[in-house]
């Protein structure tokens, strides 16, 4: 029988010698250990692993780094793992190549049953993570809506829905832009036209969705009304 | 007929069920772990009821709810911090310090095995 070859790539040895004694007792699985970037990169390279779970923390790159150099040049699946990491490093671990994450909580037999699932295809997430997930790519296609909507503006006008949008008053942004206050009104006003917008606060709103945030962009239509 | 021989009692409490799994490779042979979750306010209790023979820890809280017992027993106390990858071992009621990056396996066996030896237990 083909074992499982899993490297754990983590700084501690005591997390290491964690997961290599719980594998011990499965006969299906094959544990390699990796201190750092390179002992990981050398690792992947010399016994090329179904899975390597890599510490967010890993030396010297940094987990997300380490997956992002090695998962466009190996089969070996990347799964980071931490003690706690924000969505975003997560979502950019994921960007990156990874195709999971999971937990250092985790207790034996989760990540037993999660190690057997990667190599069935299957991606190690949690309920919340998937959640986030979800919003992010749905917030992802509503960016690009907005985004679409905003080609109706010429360049001056996305220049002054900007500066609105950073909260500039209408002299701030006569000033900024070198132009009379009555022109950034005309200017206002039609911004609002071709958006369809009912307000400054909206337009301010819009822009910041459309062009300021990457994931888990809002929704203009609905908070506009 | 060889009578079967009893080994120390090692009390793992810990929020990372691997870190058992580490201390239970490093003491294999050696002692028998015991392993509870941390975060349930009841580690004083039930080193009281196991007594035994050392105790490792991964929070500053569980080494607290342990102190007493270490104390009053003599046993060893060991505090793994495993996002720093320090140590730290109480024994006769005084904290030790160990240097950055101790926190391995190894030293974890090297610290409970002093402390069962310096209990008087046969390891």
């Amino acid at each position: 029988m083909r074992r499982t070859g899993i490297v754990v790539a983590d700084a501690s040895p005591i997390f290491r010698a964690g997961v290599r004694h719980l594998l011990a007792r499965e006969s299906d699985f094959e544990v390699f250990e990796a201190a750092s970037y390179a002992e990981l990169a050398a690792a992947v390279s010399a016994h090329e692993p179904d899975i390597a779970l890599v510490d967010l923390e890993l030396p010297t790159t940094g987990g997300v780094a380490a997956v992002s150099r090695l998962a466009r040049h190996s089969t070996t699946s990347m799964i980071l793992w931490s003690f706690e990491a924000t969505t975003d490093t997560i979502l950019a671990a994921i960007t990156a190549g990874a195709k999971g994450y999971l937990p250092k909580e985790i207790s034996p037999s989760g990540l037993i049953r999660s190690l057997r699932g990667v190599i069935r295809g299957e991606a190690p997430i949690s309920r919340e993570l998937a959640t986030v997930m979800v919003d992010a790519v749905h917030g992802l296609e509503e960016r690009d809506r907005v985004r679409e909507r905003a080609v109706v503006l010429s360049a001056r006008e996305r220049e002054v829905l900007a500066l609105v949008a950073r909260g500039d008053r209408n002299r701030q942004i006569a000033q900024a832009l070198s132009i009379s206050e009555f022109t950034v009104k005309r200017h206002m006003q039609n911004i609002l036209h071709k958006l369809n917008l009912p307000s400054r606060r909206a337009a301010g709103l819009f822009y910041r969705s459309a062009f300021e945030s990457e994931q888990g962009a809002v929704s203009v239509m609905e908070r506009t009304g | 007929m060889a009578s079967e021989q009893t080994l120390p009692i090692v009390v793992v409490v810990s929020g990372f069920p691997l870190l058992s799994e580490a201390v239970e490779g490093a003491l294999e042979g050696i002692a028998e772990v015991r392993s509870f979750p941390a975060g349930r306010g009841e580690t004083a209790d039930f080193l009281q009821l196991l007594q035994p023979d050392a105790v490792v820890v991964d929070s500053a809280e569980e080494a607290e709810a342990a102190t007493d017992f270490a104390r009053e027993s003599r046993t060893m106390l060991v505090h793994v911090s495993l996002r720093d990858h320090r140590l730290r071992l109480m024994h006769n009621g005084r904290w030790q310090e160990l240097p950055d990056g101790s926190a391995s396996p190894e030293r974890i066996r090297s610290a409970v095995a002093a402390g069962i030896y310096l209990r008087g237990v046969r390891v």
